[in-house]
């Protein structure tokens, strides 16, 4: 099938491809000296409320980083075979749209979790050699790689979707990260004064209140469905996108 | 092979090609001929299933390049103006990906790459990354690409652009032994390519079929077909007035006046008129250097043709 010929090239050419590199090296960097920062913070204070894992998802700056990394992985996706003309050759091959639009979610997705993977190895490391012994608390740390894996889809579906709308690379960044703010800036309403009944419903958007939940170790069925969802509808739209070139007139 | 009825295609409201109808028969070498933004790209890209036509109907191989669109593209090797292609795979590793993409088995991947990296001369670069090839590569890597999985119909869209004297003849060499096997359509907007080439020639200008035939028909087209071309010493009028005269001289143009005059003789289609001129000349008593009969060439009868 045409799809996992596609899956290999998309998801190789993260792995040549120099951004794709800086992008790596800044969130194990980053990650891993914040998670070091904590973990010798919560030490020197005798701090037993919160888990390590609890205090680097749970910041503003665990978001900045998926808000700004995942649009720099999308934003050449469609635009630069747009740009270069290539997409001409990929569409005049015996391939469906809906092939080379998955192709090229997954292979930005199968990125997107080798990124995150260090932040995993760092608990791992916690675990093996602390002393006295930090013991791994499976749960709240597979929820929250599992939110993780869930946001993450849901913001790369936004970026495969802009990054079809143009040919430059730069506006599909940007209109990404707008569109990834806008859906995340929904947490902040629960900051504002509104009726409790407006605030629960908006509750079930926020990432920060499903992160809260999710990185204590309780599951909610209601992200899996949200996110899901908006991922598969944005993919549809992009390939409906993708289509209209062939099928308009 | 190609069934063209009725094709328009705008964008947004420009009229790129207008009513065209043709048809390519299996075996034939067709050139596509026509100054630039005559609309050959839009067309080859209709027929390749990449751009949807506005109006009419067009079949490749018996199928709709619209609702048929997977079977066409199965059978065609399209190669884009400007290859397209990616920066950073290499050779070896792009052409792999296409004929896996292109649905060649498995077994016969390897074959098949041998074998156009054979007939493209690809051979001591294949280890390279595209990016670093040069343009002559570059165009033979793209066609390698439409050639990888042996479709019956190319589709080439000005292949020898942007090559040196050299590449071109090698590329023009390898499309005249490619169309042994296969049905080619090509577009050019150099006329001596078509010439050598092909057996076909459709002129487009400004999104219309001027003109459909074998290069030689063409050319024939053109004011009969020859001419005469004549240097004497004599006054331009006078000898002008006296050839004119000959029976079956169409038209005589005074080509250069000075020491020595040149003159272009027409004659009707098909007849020779060397005699009648030569019969002048010496009842004129005018000092000859040149009798020589000229062939219509292609560009002339794409200059009419073309021209408003
Ligand atoms: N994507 C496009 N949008 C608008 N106009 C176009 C587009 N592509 C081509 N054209 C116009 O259509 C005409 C035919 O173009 P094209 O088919 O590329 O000609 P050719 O290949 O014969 O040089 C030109 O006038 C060109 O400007
Ligand atoms: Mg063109």
């Amino acid at each position: 099938m045409a799809f996992w010929t596609l899956y290999r090239r998309e998801a190789g050419s993260y792995f040549v491809s120099p951004i794709a590199y800086v992008v790596f090296f800044a969130t194990a960097l980053g990650v891993g000296a914040y998670f070091n920062f904590i973990f010798n913070y919560f030490n020197d204070y005798g701090i037993r409320q919160l888990t390590v894992l609890q205090a680097s998802v749970n910041t503003f700056f665990f978001w900045l980083t998926l808000m700004v990394q995942i649009p720099v992985l999308t934003m050449r996706s469609f635009s630069e075979e747009f740009k270069l003309g290539t997409i001409e050759m990929l569409l005049t091959a015996p391939v469906r749209e809906w092939e080379v639009v998955l192709a090229k979610f997954f292979g930005a997705f199968s990125f997107f979790i080798t990124l995150w993977i260090p932040l995993f190895f760092n608990l791992l490391l916690l675990t093996a050699f602390s002393n006295p012994h930090v013991p791994l608390l499976w749960r709240p740390t597979l929820n929250t790689a599992l939110l993780i894996v869930l946001v993450g889809a849901f913001y790369i579906s936004i970026g495969i979707f802009t990054s079809v709308l143009t040919k430059n690379q730069i506006i599909a960044a940007i209109l990404s990260f707008a569109l990834i703010f806008l859906s995340f800036s929904m947490s902040f309403v629960s900051y504002l004064k509104v009726t409790a009944q407006t605030q629960n419903l908006l509750s079930y958007f926020s990432a920060i209140e499903q992160m809260d939940t999710y990185s204590k170790g309780i599951f909610d069925s209601r992200p899996v469905v949200f996110y899901l969802s908006g991922t598969v509808f944005l993919l549809l739209l992009t390939q409906r996108f993708l289509e209209a070139r062939r099928l308009k007139s | 092979m190609i069934d063209v009825q009725n094709l328009s295609k705008s964008y947004s409201g420009f009229r790129a090609v207008q009513n065209l109808n043709f048809k390519v028969d299996r075996g034939e070498i067709v050139g596509f001929l026509g100054p630039n933004g005559a609309g050959k790209s839009t067309t080859m890209k209709i027929l390749s299933g990449y751009l949807p036509p506005t109006d009419g109907q067009v079949k490749v191989a018996g199928f709709d390049v619209v609702s048929e669109s997977l079977e066409v593209r199965r059978r065609i090797g399209y190669m884009p103006e400007n290859v397209p292609l990616y920066n950073d795979m290499r050779v070896n590793e792009f052409l792999r990906f296409r004929a896996k993409l292109k649905q060649v088995p498995g077994s016969r991947i390897k074959e098949r790459l041998e074998a156009v990296k054979q007939l493209c001369a690809l051979q001591d670069v294949d280890r390279k990354i595209i990016g670093t090839l040069s343009k002559g590569y570059r165009q033979r890597v793209a066609l390698a690409d439409a050639l990888v999985h042996d479709p019956d119909l190319l589709i080439l869209d000005e292949p020898t652009i942007g090559l040196d004297p050299h590449q071109i003849r090698a590329v023009r060499e390898l499309i005249k032994d490619l169309g042994k096997k296969h049905t080619i359509l090509l577009s050019t907007h150099i006329l001596s390519e078509v010439e050598m080439t092909c057996n076909r020639v459709l002129i487009i200008n400004r999104g219309r079929i001027e003109a459909s035939d074998t290069p030689a028909n063409l050319t024939k087209l053109v004011r009969g077909g020859g001419s005469l071309r004549v240097e004497v010493k004599a006054d331009a009028k006078d000898a002008a007035a006296k050839l004119s005269a000959v029976a079956d001289v169409e038209d005589v143009e005074v080509l250069l006046e000075k020491d020595w005059l040149q003159l272009r003789v027409f004659a009707k289609p098909g007849i020779d008129v060397r005699d009648g001129v030569y019969a002048v000349i010496k009842r004129e008593g005018w000092d000859l250097r040149e009798l020589a009969r000229e062939r219509a060439t292609l560009e002339e009868a794409f200059v009419e043709l073309t021209q408003d």
